[in-house]
């Protein structure tokens, strides 16, 4: 094995591959509690294979913005180095960690609950390959971004489409190796992420304002912001999905999914040192906390309003109680993650990958949605849980005015 | 030495189970003088800058007194006392320096300050109202510098301030530690002998998590601080 895939590889499991063993276990876990539940869907072929290099292009994808490795490229590139054998090694050590950590999870849990037979395995392995190789050789040639996207949809329409025919296990191998045959023509600088920034913030300010911290906060994190706006989108077409089953139950489901917007709400685990200057300064948690609460409340909160306002278009139906619901629900989830966030935020991840498919990140909405399952089987909660958010609102309050 | 401001008894840390980086660690600090920290890496400077500034939790002590009470390390009354400048700092990259400073004295309850002769002092004027994401290294401890000394808090603590900073804002530095003696009491740690024989009313040596030696006014001297620290990189 060469020094460099070592290096990286050290970086992304661990000195003793302890991330490695952690998710085999996790998987082992996941996989027979499944299959023992005895819980079985169908699984189309196509669409088994469109998860597989989705969901590993995706993550090989944030792996290869991830600015994490920046400081290892760099002593890296001080040294004199074999260009190819380099862009070999990076890709491979990045798409090992993909796959073995994130991908293998997903294939674990459809595996468990769908029927599957060898070549399927073998066909979604290759396809998560493929979904590697693209994201490297798109990522190394993105300037070329009018070539790179119309390959990727001719991929993704050709997974979906021709998922059964005897051909597509050849396409899948010859588009790998058109992907491998390119990237050794890639340039190993171009792994190494690019400075950018606003510079100058545009208007001079004197005074602070948190949220314009935010705000700016957003813009320079595009995906969070892509994110946000997907969350609204879903917001409005929502309703279509619970046309048949419109009620309270459905309402409240549909407030938990619409707090699923979680990169907003791991700013402190995204940014050590800013956490570290929340705690050390006086007056952090009025300072900080609440307009961060009220931020990561907006989010949801424009959310569920244009899932309320879809859903009196196409449905009708939605009372003060509904009202009442959405801001119970994005409050609710505004508060936990932030105090989620300052009492166990994410620490010791190797790179942003980990952060954004940490398990705690979606400890909220998990617990969301199952209060939404309790509260619409049984209404009558809802004042009692208004209630307690109140009280929960009030205690935030007066203890962020007293102590710190 | 006056009455102590701050006291710090039997003082000891650690990061890992076992593996202690203060150990016994003891030190009084006297309203309005500049005492500087000396030593190897992995000494404790940084450790016991963090453990002030409230930022390590696991570190126990048999008395930590300030200004003759007992004092909570992570209290509004301590912390609104005392302001850290850290070696290396990424915090609040959406901010300009202008915008920190509000942020920063809206938290201590002060009115912001006029900077212009401290901006002027470290050079500072072209950047004042960039992002602190978008600063060199070195301009952004300016802008973590030039808070702390506009902010005037009792307690200041520097770790490793001349880091980065070019030759002319280094010099301005040293001018502001020793005139910070007007308005409180600094305690920085320094790897550059100059920073703290040019600045310094006392000075502490520091080897493996404990005081090895302290030098008062009038025997701080390059030679003598050099022969401490050879003597301990011999042992």
């Amino acid at each position: 094995m060469n020094m460099i895939f070592k290096a990286f590889a050290k970086k992304l499991f661990g000195v003793k591959c302890e991330k490695l063993k952690r998710t085999v276990f996790l998987c082992l876990v996941v996989f027979w509690g499944l299959y023992i539940a005895d819980w079985k869907i169908k699984i189309a072929p196509s669409v088994l294979y469109l998860m597989a290099s989705a969901f590993t292009g995706g993550v090989m994808w944030q792996a290869l913005t991830s600015k994490d490795n920046a400081a290892s490229m760099k002593n890296l590139f001080m040294l004199p180095f074999d260009r190819r054998k380099f862009v070999f090694s990076y890709v491979a050590a990045l798409g090992a960690y993909t796959f073995f950590t994130k991908t293998v999870m997903l294939l674990a849990v459809v595996w468990a609950v769908a029927a599957w037979n060898p070549v399927e395995i073998l066909a979604s392995i290759l396809c998560a390959t493929n979904a590697v190789l693209m994201a490297a050789v798109m990522y190394v040639f993105r300037k070329y971004w009018y070539v790179g996207v119309p390959w990727a949809a001719i991929a993704i329409i050709v997974i979906l489409f021709s998922g059964n025919m005897p051909w597509f296990v050849p396409f899948c191998v010859a588009n790998a190796v058109l992907a491998f045959l390119l990237l050794q023509n890639a340039d190993a600088y171009s792994f190494y992420p690019q400075e950018s920034g606003l510079g100058h913030a545009g208007k001079k300010h004197v005074r602070h304002s948190v949220w314009r911290y935010f705000f700016r906060y957003m813009k320079c994190h595009k995906n969070y912001l892509a994110n946000t706006a997907i969350m609204w989108c879903v917001g409005l077409v929502l309703p279509l999905f619970f046309r048949q089953v419109w009620g309270s139950f459905a309402a409240f489901i549909g407030f938990a999914i619409l707090s699923l917007n979680t990169p907003v709400c791991i700013l402190l685990s995204c940014e050590p040192a800013l956490e570290q200057a929340v705690r050390f300064l006086p007056c952090q948690k009025k300072a900080f906390c609440i307009p961060y609460c009220l931020f990561i409340f907006s989010c949801n909160m424009i959310a569920n309003a244009i899932y309320l306002c879809s859903t009196q278009l196409l449905n009708g139906g939605v009372t003060p109680a509904t009202v009442a619901a959405a801001l119970f629900f994005a409050l609710q989830s505004a508060v936990c993650s932030v105090l989620l966030e300052w009492f166990y935020p994410i620490r010791d991840w190797k790179i942003e990958s980990d952060l954004w498919h940490h398990p705690r990140k979606y400890a909220v909405p998990a617990g969301l949605l199952l209060l939404a399952g309790a509260v619409g089987t049984w209404p009558a909660l809802v004042p009692v849980l208004m209630g307690l958010l109140a009280t929960e609102v009030i205690i935030l309050l007066v203890g962020c005015w007293n102590s710190d | 030495m006056g009455n102590p401001l701050l006291t710090v008894k039997n003082l000891s840390a650690w990061y890992d189970r076992g593996k202690m980086v203060l150990d016994g660690f003891s030190l009084e600090l006297a309203a309005h003088e500049v005492v500087g920290l000396i030593g190897l890496n992995g000494a404790g400077k940084t450790t016991f800058l963090k453990i002030l500034s409230g930022l390590l939790p696991s570190f126990r002590a048999e008395n930590i007194l300030f200004r003759g009470q007992p004092v909570n390390l992570r209290k509004r009354d301590f912390k609104t006392s005392r302001y850290t400048v850290f070696a290396e700092d990424d915090s609040f990259p959406y901010f300009t320096f202008r915008e920190y400073l509000s942020y920063v004295c809206s938290a201590y309850e002060k009115d912001i300050p006029d900077v212009s002769e401290l901006v002027h002092g470290f050079h500072f004027e072209n950047d004042a109202d960039t992002l602190l994401k978008d600063l060199s290294t070195g301009n952004r401890k300016k802008a973590f510098l030039i808070t702390a000394f506009a902010l005037q808090p009792v307690l200041l603590f520097l770790d490793e301030p001349v880091n980065g900073l070019d030759f002319q804002s280094t010099e301005y530095l040293y001018q502001q530690i020793a005139r910070y003696k007007e308005h409180g009491t600094v305690l920085f740690s320094s790897h550059v002998l100059e920073s703290i024989t040019l600045t310094s009313d006392r000075v502490f040596v520091l080897e493996n998590g404990s005081i090895r030696q302290t030098f008062e006014r009038g025997q701080i001297d390059a030679a003598n601080i050099r022969e401490a620290l050879r003597y301990e990189h011999d042992i």
